[in-house]
């Protein structure tokens, strides 16, 4: 028994709350964009990177204490979104997955290339844990403490946006644009702000992670984490809030497992990827009469 | 309250409406025919702020709309109801009510689902929904309905947004039989409201019930507007419906 | 500054040549199946490690190793096309777009397994002094990447337009409905086509192995490449994919071989180009510099 709480308490455990807490994030973000907007949206692994380098910057260069570095990620994240909104929502389907994907491609190569700011594949290190109220936040269990409370009010702000006006506009444009025009909703509008607060969201995530990690670097916003954020939505469904919950949980953990074989631990990751990549395309061959519905018009 | 003024619209070179003028005056009720191709939809579509017209004017309640984007014509009270049927098939009934009743133009949107304002528009919902026999539906997804039944939510809807325009394409299209009247009972209680109403239709004998006025259209252009009676009468009809055969005399 | 430019001219024919041979095959199956095969640097990836396979691990000699990966390679594009698009084939064309992503995922994994995450290189015994030209220096593999690839374009240009094959596979590639009722077997004509993508997609793969290296996360930029190229030529345009791969290649040489007044782009920044045409393309002229509106091959 004891050996349950010691092990329910030990660092690894720890470790792996705090990686579902930030997937929780990313995931309900990125489901407000895919899931409810049917917007396919392959640069949200960018502004991810966009709120953890502003708070990797802040805090080292500038040591701006934590709401500061907070706040300034998901800002930063959430006109970046804007930005790539600007673009990218002139396009169509087949054209705004490349278009997004290429987005996040000239970020990834910004972040590996401007070494002026990002230092390049060498990242940012010595990010201090923040400073507040004198908690020792240098302890996993209490960073995954504050960690919790994000999550929490994450969730709820989002599970708020689904169920508000705002969210109901955005799945009837998602499934017929010029009904929802035809009743008076400003779909241009409607669909950048689900950007923005989907940004928002990726740019808390990257914050926390940067604090957490104490150190950042180009190859955690690479396309296979985008592809892992994805499945994570398909496979709970998109636009479906538990769904997304669920199988945030469900796919942090399911490869852990692999780690108590007597498997070589350079063959850890690519197992991951296979067993997620394997599950994700089983639920697309599933669902696929359900996934991605046409959208109506005219 | 609505004036097409020479309105022409072309795709990729081909004109599908060419000059189309007309004027509709508030609490008219008037009809839309002419064969397929015709550019009924187009009309529409033009008149809703989907398609560009190349030239022409189009005046909404004395305001010239002919540069506004579709949701700014639909907030100053232009509806419309689509021949595909424009409702949300994977929300539920009451959720394209509250779309509508959300988007209303002055509408105060509630912060939270158990707010009192949340209640009154759920409350206000249902009671549209009512009107037209779908309250007991009001929690199922709109796409477990029949096509009438899609119908009456659709032009419901188009109420709750508050319009005062309607255009209403093919409003019988994909209905049985047996809801058509529900469909004319839904038309007449929008003609007691005092509601400016558009339909396409193709049968004659249908929309004679209710408008006073006829329009029919061919190949783009208006070639006759005219109460019912005597468009029905009209030797015109006849020959754009079924061609004119030169060798023979009708 | 401009002295420089015929080397940059050459080196530009030879990154096109590849990426032209890399693009020609996504474009086969767009032109045909109408959807993106995000797996497509991935397979060229899976060519080059096959082809390692058999004649560095193996030491076969090149003639059976080519063969070897040809036939590996078309065993692996029947199942991908059984798999991973026919069945997703009706409906949105998302659902192949992520089935092909989720086949990528899967390939750079096994590969990452079987040959581990290091970055390799296909050695070459011979054919690598720089014969010089005119001041251009060129060696003898770079020679074969732009004639090979001027020899297959032409074969595919031939058999498309010149051929009653190439008929039936532009028949079904307007209208299948139409084709198959004249009797034109589609299962078969996009098994070939498939196939025929895919096999491609390897020898680029095997030519990118030999000039540069391969690593299993290669896949992702190349198929990034190979649209980049698709977009800006336009997308179904086989002609039009070959002309962008070619100006890919030339965009991204001279951006950073040329030095502007003492500032010259740093080489990493080479791959933000192909992107930066996307975007480009994408929002100024969707149809690409050379499409029309429809899509024709």
């Amino acid at each position: 028994m004891s050996l349950l709480f010691e092990a329910i308490t030990s660092e690894y455990t720890i470790h792996l709350c705090v990686l579902c807490g930030l997937y929780l994030i990313l995931a309900q973000s990125l489901n407000l964009t895919f899931g409810l907007g049917q917007l396919f949206n392959l640069a949200h692994v960018a502004s991810y990177a966009v709120g953890a380098y502003t708070t990797a910057l802040l805090a080292t260069e500038a040591e701006s204490p934590f709401w500061v570095c907070v706040t300034a990620s998901v800002l930063t994240s959430g006109v970046f979104a804007l930005l790539l909104g600007a673009i990218a929502l002139r396009l169509s389907n087949d054209y705004f997955a490349i278009g997004t994907l290429a987005f996040s491609s000239v970020v990834s190569s910004l972040l590996i290339n401007w070494r002026s700011v990002t230092h390049g594949v060498l990242g940012i290190p010595g990010i201090p844990r923040p400073d507040l109220l004198g908690a020792d936040l240098y302890q996993n269990s209490h960073f995954l403490a504050l960690m919790s409370i994000f999550v929490v009010v994450t969730q709820v702000l989002f599970y708020l946006l689904y169920s508000s006006p705002f969210g109901r506009a955005l799945r009837g444009l998602a499934e017929y644009e010029q009904a929802a025009l035809a009743l008076g909703r400003d779909t241009r509008l409607i669909r950048n702000f689900a950007f923005f607060f989907s940004s928002a969201g990726a740019g808390l995530a990257g914050s926390l992670f940067a604090y957490y990690l104490s150190y950042i670097d180009p190859s955690s916003f690479s396309l296979g984490e985008m592809v892992f954020i994805l499945t994570i939505v398909i496979v709970g469904r998109p636009g479906s809030y538990w769904g997304v919950i669920a199988a945030t949980i469900f796919l942090v953990l399911l490869p852990e497992p692999l780690r108590f074989l007597q498997i070589d631990s350079a063959y850890l990751g690519p197992a991951r990827q296979l067993i997620h990549a394997t599950l994700l395309f089983s639920v697309v061959w599933w669902k696929r009469r359900v996934l991605f519905p046409q959208q109506r018009q005219v | 309250m609505l004036t097409l003024q020479d309105l022409h619209v072309s795709f990729h070179g081909t004109r599908v409406l060419q000059g189309v003028t007309f004027s509709v005056t508030h609490g008219e009720t008037v009809g839309i025919i002419g064969p397929n191709g015709c550019g009924k939809t187009t009309l529409f579509n033009c008149i809703s702020g989907f398609v560009d017209a190349s030239s022409g004017t189009l005046t909404f309640q004395n305001k010239d709309i002919s540069r506004l984007p579709p949701h700014q014509r639909a907030q100053s009270g232009l509806g419309r109801v689509f021949q595909n049927f424009g409702i949300f098939r994977e929300m539920t009934l009451l959720e394209n009510l509250l779309i509508a009743i959300e988007a209303k133009r002055g509408a105060a949107n509630p912060l939270f689902p158990w707010s009192k304002r949340a209640k009154k528009n759920e409350a206000l919902a249902l009671s549209y929904l009512n009107e037209v026999g779908l309250a007991e539906k009001a929690r199922s997804k709109a796409s477990s309905l029949s096509g009438g039944q899609m119908r009456l939510l659709e032009i419901t809807r188009t109420l709750a947004v508050g319009a005062d325009l309607f255009l209403l394409d093919e409003p019988t299209a994909g209905v049985s039989p047996k809801m058509k009247e529900d469909v004319v009972a839904i038309i007449k209680r929008l003609q007691t409201l005092g509601k400016t109403i558009l339909i396409i239709e193709h049968d004659i004998t249908f929309i004679q019930k209710f408008c006073s006025r006829v329009i029919v259209l061919n190949e783009g252009r208006v070639v006759l507007d005219d109460i019912p009676e005597r468009v029905r009468a009209d030797e015109r009809l006849k020959d754009i419906y079924f061609g004119r055969d030169e060798e023979r005399v009708t | 500054m401009f002295d420089i430019l015929p080397q940059l001219l050459a080196n530009s024919l030879i990154t096109g040549s590849i990426y032209a041979l890399a693009s020609a095959g996504l474009v086969l199956t767009f032109a045909l199946l109408r959807f993106l095969n995000f797996a497509h640097g991935h397979l060229m990836m899976v060519g080059a490690y096959t082809f390692f396979y058999f004649s560095v691990a193996h030491h076969l000699s090149l003639a059976p190793a080519a063969g070897l990966t040809i036939l590996c390679m078309a065993l692996l594009g029947s199942i991908v096309l059984r798999v991973f698009v026919q069945p997703f084939l009706t409906g949105n064309s998302l659902l192949p777009l992520v089935t092909t992503i989720a086949l990528g995922s899967i390939l750079e994994a096994v590969i990452s397994i079987q040959f581990g995450v290091n970055v390799r290189s296909l050695p070459l015994q011979s054919g690598i002094e720089s014969l010089e030209w005119r001041g251009i220096f060129i060696t003898p593999l770079q020679i074969f990447i732009i004639v090979s690839a001027i020899l297959i374009l032409s074969a595919l240009a031939f058999l498309i337009h010149q051929t009653g094959f190439g008929r039936r596979i532009r028949a079904v590639a307007e209208n299948s409905a139409a084709a198959e009722s004249l009797g034109v077997s589609r299962p078969l004509i996009v098994g070939v086509v498939f196939l025929v993508s895919v096999i491609l997609a390897g020898f680029a793969g095997v030519l990118v192995g030999y000039e540069t290296n391969i690593q299993p996360t290669m896949g992702g930029s190349y198929s990034i490449k190979a649209f980049a190229a698709m977009v800006l030529g336009g997308l179904g345009n086989i002609w039009g994919t070959v002309a962008g791969a070619l100006i890919l290649g030339l965009v991204e040489n001279l951006s950073i071989g040329l030095d502007f007044g003492g500032y010259s782009l740093p080489a990493g920044y080479k791959d933000a180009f192909a992107f930066l045409t996307i975007l480009a393309i994408l929002l100024f002229r969707p149809q690409g510099l050379f499409g029309t509106r429809q899509r024709t091959t």
